[in-house]
């Protein structure tokens, strides 16, 4: 019974650690720059094929292909601010909205059009492989992507903190205006904020690939979750998407187990809905960090 | 929010079929006459034979375009291997012309597609489409047209109220009741746990391996619905194993079997997995699964061993592809001689004449009887009466025949 149990929650924190790397995208972004970027999927989808491609084309295992996903997708986040994003800023929502969406349909389709729709899998020593620990099961893909996860969020919460720029990206957050004019460059924070977002997405896209399979529709299964999250766990906050994050795996799974196979998400949606009745900022007070 | 990619290259590519067609005619024609011509003489009727178009409808754009291009690439080699052995010759060794349509994988445009095809050209019959949600779509089109239809496509409804559809291969209620069959392969007690995404495919698949599974003295210890696309099959799996099953039935797309698949191994299971016929059977499913795939179970209407025809065809279409024959494939080629048998019967192109002749088929030999059991004789309602599907198995990246036990062609392999 306890097996079982402990089971359900390893999974689900295990798969929650791959949603918190979305979802601390997501949140960032709105944190700082007050834009939902509906696209955040996609870029998931991108590091997985620069993970599949360096895989089948080089034999590079997925996870050293991080250090090329990862800078790759912080160019492209700094470029889509500085050539796009920034242009749309302003007092009207409906632009960024119709932006990041127009963003998010059209790198899909030019996924279908240059990758075609077939599912694409990498094979590595350890894709199969699992940890016995007492009678429980622990993937070790999976857990080297909930450690990297983990590891990779870990550092962007010590250079939020502890940096100057960490620091002015959180100004920004706070208050745009006033941290203007404490002389902090708005554009700058927001470029940086941007390719950390998607270079976290990238992250997400290369951990995934020893377990799951690259398709141009992948990232809108991922970016559903993230955006739960991100409600769940107080719009901008990092660590509420962090912790809302890895409780949706868990409830998820929890769910599966014990309500049905297809409930995971009923669990997952009555536990945001449940948040937001008591306490509609989310988990995360209503403050950002 | 389904997004279908419109291939236009394609579709300029089979509005321009019948054009280079009718300059192959002209040629012929020309060619005919001028050697008529020279021998002084101009025979009464006939001195070409008018070629017999046979209609193609597949998805070769969209989600289904994997396999329907495999199709399209079989429907080729078929017609060649007819014309090659000299055509029809009731009709004085009339050539086949395939004019293939593209149904982008989407009823909306079976429907339109249908339709034209069979308007806009004179045709003697079609074959198509595959996917069964979109046969049933040409069958309907078809028979108001009056035109023969041959499939592979298995759903029961092909075979309700239609005089023009023709089903020469195992149909969807024979598939459960050889799932069912060879999951006492494995155990004398099979406890099965039978997982299937919550679509309209998945349901109706497994409650017909519900209402089977009693009759053939199946216990089924589980039997869930789960939400298609997931990202996780972890806790799926971890439910299966506390149901105590030893065989695991997966209704599934590719992607939630691979995960099905790799995360059975990974808690050290030990049950066999039957994933069933579609995705399941084609070449793509071991490239994506490697040697995991290897012990796994399934059931088609068609396998590339079931004959030595079989084989000599699937050589030929590995050379072409470079895939071994796929299930819908190879019993497509089939399908293409069953209706050369019935155009040679007929000794016309007309296509009431050819649905007379598909009617009374009855073949036991040849490429045309490429089928489990090697036999097809269709019955009143359109079905092969000796159709049934064979079990087959993944033994090192080739798919065998293991099931039942006068169509194996290898042992089955213990997991």
């Amino acid at each position: 019974m306890w097996e079982t149990v402990a089971q359900a929650v390893i999974n689900g924190l295990l798969i929650g650690g791959i949603y918190a790397l979305v979802s601390i995208g997501v949140t960032l972004i709105f944190g700082v720059v007050k834009i939902v970027n509906f696209a955040q999927g996609e870029f998931v989808m991108i590091g997985m094929y620069i993970s599949f491609f360096l895989a089948n084309q080089f034999g590079i295992d997925p996870l050293l292909s991080l250090f090329v996903s990862m800078p790759v997708l912080f160019v492209v986040g700094v470029l889509i601010q500085h050539f796009l994003i920034r242009r749309v800023l302003g007092p009207n929502d409906m632009p960024q909205i119709f932006l990041t969406f127009a963003l998010s349909l059209l790198l899909l389709n030019l996924a279908l059009m240059l990758f075609t729709a077939n599912y694409r899998t990498v094979h590595t020593s350890y894709s199969d492989e699992a940890l016995h620990v007492g009678g429980l099961y622990i993937p070790v893909a999976k857990l080297i992507a909930f450690v990297v996860a983990m590891a990779l969020s870990g550092a962007l919460w010590v250079f939020l903190h502890t940096t100057d720029l960490g620091k002015a990206m959180r100004a920004a957050a706070q208050n745009r205006d006033v941290a203007m004019l404490m002389g902090i460059n708005p554009d700058r924070v927001f470029c940086v904020a941007l390719g950390i977002a998607l270079a976290l997405a990238g992250a997400a896209g290369s951990l995934l690939m020893p377990f799951y399979s690259a398709y141009p529709f992948v990232g809108q299964v991922f970016v559903l979750m993230a955006f739960v999250a991100v409600v769940l766990g107080t719009l901008g906050n990092v660590i509420g998407a962090l912790v809302a994050s890895l409780m949706m795996g868990v409830a998820e799974s929890l769910g599966i187990q014990y309500v049905g196979a297809d409930s995971g998400l009923i669990v997952v949606f009555a536990m945001l809905l449940l948040t937001l009745a008591f306490k509609p900022s989310g988990l995360g007070g209503g403050r950002a960090r | 929010m389904k997004r279908v990619r419109k291939d236009s290259a394609s579709k300029a590519a089979h509005q321009a079929a019948p054009k280079r067609q009718s300059r192959r005619d002209v040629l012929i024609k020309t060619g005919g006459l001028l050697a008529a011509g020279a021998f002084g003489a101009v025979p009464l009727r006939g001195w070409a034979a008018d070629p017999v178009n046979i209609g193609a409808l597949y998805p070769t754009t969209g989600s289904m375009a994997q396999i329907g291009v495999g199709c399209v690439a079989a429907a080729k080699l078929a017609v060649d291997m007819v014309n090659e052995a000299g055509g029809i010759k009731s009709l004085g060794g009339a050539k086949l012309n395939l004019i293939i349509s593209d149904v982008q994988s989407d009823t909306t445009v079976t429907r339109t597609e249908t339709d034209r095809l069979i308007t806009g050209n004179k045709l003697s019959a079609i074959h198509g489409c595959y996917a069964s949600a979109l046969t049933l779509i040409a069958s309907e089109v078809a028979e108001r047209a009056k035109v023969p239809l041959i499939t592979g496509s298995s759903s029961d409804q092909l075979n309700k109220g239609r005089t023009y559809t023709f089903t020469p291969f195992a149909r969807a209620s024979q598939f459960a009741r050889a799932q069912l069959q060879m999951s006492k392969l494995v155990s004398d007690t099979p406890k099965v746990a039978v997982i299937f995404e919550n679509t309209a495919f998945g349901t109706s698949t497994s409650n017909g391996l519900k209402e089977l599974a009693p009759s053939e003295g199946v216990e089924i210890v589980m039997f869930e619905p789960y939400s298609a696309g997931f990202t996780d099959a972890s806790p799926l799996i971890n439910k299966v194993k506390s149901s105590g099953a030893n065989a695991l039935f997966s209704v599934s797309y590719l992607n939630d079997l691979i995960l099905i698949v790799r995360t059975v191994k990974q808690f050290g299971l030990n049950v066999s997995i039957n994933g069933g016929s579609g995705g399941f059977v084609i070449p793509d499913f071991y490239k994506n699964v490697g040697k995991l795939a290897d012990g796994l179970q399934g059931v088609a209407h068609w396998n590339h061993d079931v004959s030595d025809d079989a084989q000599k065809v699937n050589a030929e279409f590995k050379k072409r592809t470079g895939e071994f024959l796929f299930e819908y494939a190879g019993g497509l080629i089939a399908q293409t001689f069953m209706l050369a048998d019935a155009l040679e019967r007929a000794g016309s192109a007309d296509p009431q004449k050819v649905r007379e002749a598909l009617s009374t088929l009855d073949v036991s030999s040849g490429f045309a009887a490429m089928a489990p059991g090697g036999k097809v004789k269709i019955g009143p309602d359109g079905k092969n009466i000796y159709g049934h599907p064979v079990g087959v198995q993944w033994q090192n990246g080739d798919l065998a025949s293991v099931f039942p036990k006068e169509d194996a062609r290898a042992p089955l392999m213990k997991t």
